[in-house]
């Protein structure tokens, strides 16, 4: 009876190979893009394919994301929605915070890019103290 | 929500994981419910209760009676 049941371990190993890979793809875009191989395409349209790109990555760690949720159980699923619904709070009411700072406070202006790596940043943060689904 | 789930699984010789693994769970998920950090859906109380062979009230308090 024991062994027959699925557990949520596996969701979790896939859940990080898949984190990985999708890193992967955008440090290894960016990192092209600062050594230059992009140089030649930088300020004209189809630089357009290369910003959409390095987004590509960040809208497959949402999948990702929803994958974990959807083949966990209950309770990872509901602690795992708490924890992106809090750090997505937190994040907005940084990046709101920043927007008008820029606007009223002489900010210096930052790149909106950023906005994703604060995220996971959020997410580190809140998710340690966040160990129940209520 | 107050329950008797590790008194009824520790009585069997249970760890949390062989519990979860025969509940279709994580052993995180067993000890949430143990330590009321999780409220269990109606189907994974229902499961509980067909496992331990007892009506969910013996296993759950009902906050509302």
């Amino acid at each position: 009876m024991f062994g027959l049941a699925k557990t949520t371990l596996p969701a979790h190993q896939r859940y990080a190979i898949r984190t990985m890979a999708f890193m992967a793809v955008y440090v290894a875009i960016n990192v092209m893009a600062i050594g230059g191989v992009f140089d030649r395409i930088i300020g004209k349209p189809i630089a357009w394919a290369l910003a959409v790109a390095v987004a590509a990555p960040v809208i497959g760690q949402i999948w990702a994301t929803l994958s974990l949720m959807r083949e966990s159980d209950e309770f990872v699923r509901a602690m795992t929605a708490k924890q992106f619904i809090v750090a997505m709070g937190l994040t907005m009411a940084v990046a709101t915070i920043w927007g008008f700072g820029e606007e009223y406070a002489a900010a210096p202006h930052v790149s909106a890019w950023l906005i994703y790596p604060v995220f996971w940043g959020c997410f580190g943060l809140v998710a340690p103290f966040i160990r129940n689904s209520r | 929500m107050k329950n008797r789930l590790k008194p009824l699984r520790t009585e069997r010789g249970w760890t949390q994981e062989q519990l979860g693994q025969a509940l279709g769970v994580s052993r995180q998920a067993v000890n949430a419910l143990e330590t009321e950090k999780h409220d269990p859906s109606l189907d994974l109380a229902y499961r509980i209760a067909v496992l331990f062979a007892r009506p969910v009230e013996e296993i759950f308090d009902n906050p509302h009676a």
